[in-house]
């Protein structure tokens, strides 16, 4: 079996799911250490719900990929609002 | 693109494990235990579930429908062999879903709202919601077809869907939602059983393989008909979804070589089911099939009824229903994946309702705000079960170009990103869906300001 550490790091405290959850759904388990470290020992380090609730740094995009990703969104945006508008016709 | 991984923070204390960790865990020791112990096919078992629900859950009521009625209208020789060509296309599609779902352990939503911005991060959720909120409208109308062939109403269809989805949120586990909706998705194999029952003429069927043009259509025609079925078989949900439910189900790279069998054996049994409903359409080419409103009353169950006997139609008029309810389950969980990623908050059947108040919410509101739209007096439920298709057709591409993307960052995929091969693939596949659907929604828009056709 893989060897998991069983440290693990903190949340990150600005991540907005951190301040968003009602207290209870990040509610910890607190089970005796064995079966903590039982739980824990299945589980990666980085599948934690404390580890998934860091964001993941941004990425830095070309001008040219922004460009075409708006001009993707923006020839989207246009088709659809044919297909809104043969819909409505439609009704007719 | 120019990726940087996250500065690791120092090595501290561990924190306390949540409910969603210990239950996860939970299916993880499973997993452990069969691997460890060289049980293949139990690791198997316990491993699929995202993939088959991704590709039986696209079987959908209006799909199933619309395979029908190319059957009805051509008959075997275009589509037969254009369906597995298209589960094929979608398989490229989702197997990079679940791939980025697995090394990530996140979802499609989250992921492109963090890396690429809010912006386009709402807009991917925005996208979804206006086409999953259409789509879901036209699973409760399938359903409603279905029971209209044994006398019951919409107010049924509401019923058994919404109870359906709250069914499924007992036990605040992924595990036994993913085994509730699973078996129930297996009933997909009703059109293959009502294929059987019309009884086909088996050596038709093997030469419909030939990729016989369409009879007298034209290129118009054949390109609507092209879009509207690639509409059918991929579509944005599957992309929430799929993603999500790998993170959900707790799908790590040590899983992707089960993770892509799943996906390979749901796209063969989507396929095989899909193929069944185009082949049971096809009894109805000689009995005036054309004119049938699939949407209408109980439309195909009852004319295959009169043509190929009550127990071919009974098999139709359930697979109907059980193709809208499989789906309400798994597009009512991609939008709830989508919403309570996009803003920040736990995510996870793992959970209770009281834990995860906002991913319950979006997933019980998306399926009640459509079930509400078939109780109208006079809603246009055709034209929205028509409209469904060509809307995700035509916002697909932006969802799987930032897809592609996500599978080829390295900053976050490293050694899992995609090759050049499967790169190659997949922007072939993009383009194609991309230019069809486009296509598609620009037709349809020519034709209705009378431009065209």
């Amino acid at each position: 079996m893989k060897a998991t550490p069983l440290t693990r790091r903190e949340p990150n405290p600005r991540s907005r799911r951190a301040g968003v959850d009602p207290p209870v759904g990040e509610s910890p388990v607190h089970p005796e250490p064995a079966a903590e470290e039982e739980l824990i020992m299945h589980l990666e380090p980085d599948q934690f719900v404390a580890e998934t609730s860091r964001p993941v740094p941004r990425a830095q995009l070309r001008r040219g990929a922004i460009v075409a990703l708006w001009a993707l969104r923006v020839f989207a945006i246009a088709v659809s609002l044919m297909v809104i508008y043969t819909f409505i016709d439609q009704l007719h | 693109m120019a990726a940087t991984q996250a500065p690791s923070p120092p090595m501290l204390a561990p924190p306390a494990v949540t409910e969603e960790d210990a239950a996860r865990s939970l299916d993880r020791s499973r997993v452990h235990s069969a691997r460890l112990g060289g049980r293949r096919w139990s690791l198997m078992w316990l491993l699929v579930g995202p993939g088959i629900l991704a590709m039986l859950g696209e079987n959908d009521g209006p799909s199933m429908i619309a395979y029908a009625s190319d059957g009805a209208q051509y008959g075997l020789g275009f589509f037969v062999p254009f369906i597995p060509l298209l589960f094929a296309m979608a398989y490229v599609c989702q197997e990079m879903c679940m791939r980025v779902g697995a090394v990530t352990h996140r979802g499609y939503g989250e992921l492109v709202l963090q890396r690429f911005g809010s912006v386009w991060g709402w807009f991917a959720a925005g996208d979804l919601t206006l086409t999953n909120l259409v789509t879901l409208g036209a699973e409760f109308v399938s359903i409603r077809v279905g029971l209209a062939y044994f006398g019951l109403g919409s107010g049924v269809a509401v019923a058994l869907g919404l109870t359906l989805v709250v069914f499924t949120f007992s036990g605040g586990r992924y595990w036994r939602w993913e085994r509730i909706v699973l078996g129930m998705a297996l009933f997909n194999g009703l059109f293959l059983v009502a294929a059987i029952l019309v009884k086909p003429h088996a050596g038709a069927v093997l030469d419909s393989f030939d990729f016989t043009p369409l009879p007298g259509a034209p290129v118009n025609t054949l390109l609507l008909l092209i879009a509207s079925t690639i509409g059918a078989t991929v579509t944005p949900w599957m992309i929430f979804f799929q993603q999500g439910a790998s993170a959900d189900k707790g799908m790590t790279p040590r899983d992707i070589r089960h993770g892509r069998y799943d996906t390979a054996v749901g796209a063969v049994l989507a396929s095989i089911f899909g193929i069944g409903a185009v082949v049971a359409g096809a009894a109805l080419l000689t009995h005036g099939g054309a004119g049938i409103q699939g949407f209408a009353g109980a439309g195909f169950p009852q004319a295959l009824r009169r043509v190929a006997g009550a127990a071919a139609g009974t098999v139709f008029a359930l697979g109907l229903i059980e193709a809208g309810a499989v789906a309400i389950l798994t597009i009512s969980a991609s939008t709830a994946y989508a919403a309570a990623e996009c803003v920040g908050v736990t995510h996870s059947f793992n959970t209770f309702p009281r834990q995860a108040a906002l991913f319950y919410a979006a997933n019980f509101g998306v399926a009640l705000t459509a079930a509400l739209v078939i109780l109208i007096p006079g809603a246009p439920l055709l034209s929205i079960a028509l409209n469904a298709n060509v809307l995700a057709t035509v916002l697909l591409p932006v969802s799987l170009v930032f897809m592609v993307m996500l599978a080829n960052d390295k900053g976050l995929m490293g050694a899992w990103a995609n090759r050049r091969s499967t790169n190659v693939i997949g922007i072939a596949v993009v383009t194609f869906v991309g230019l069809c659907g486009t296509a598609y929604g620009i037709d349809s828009f020519l034709r209705a300001v009378h431009v065209a056709g």
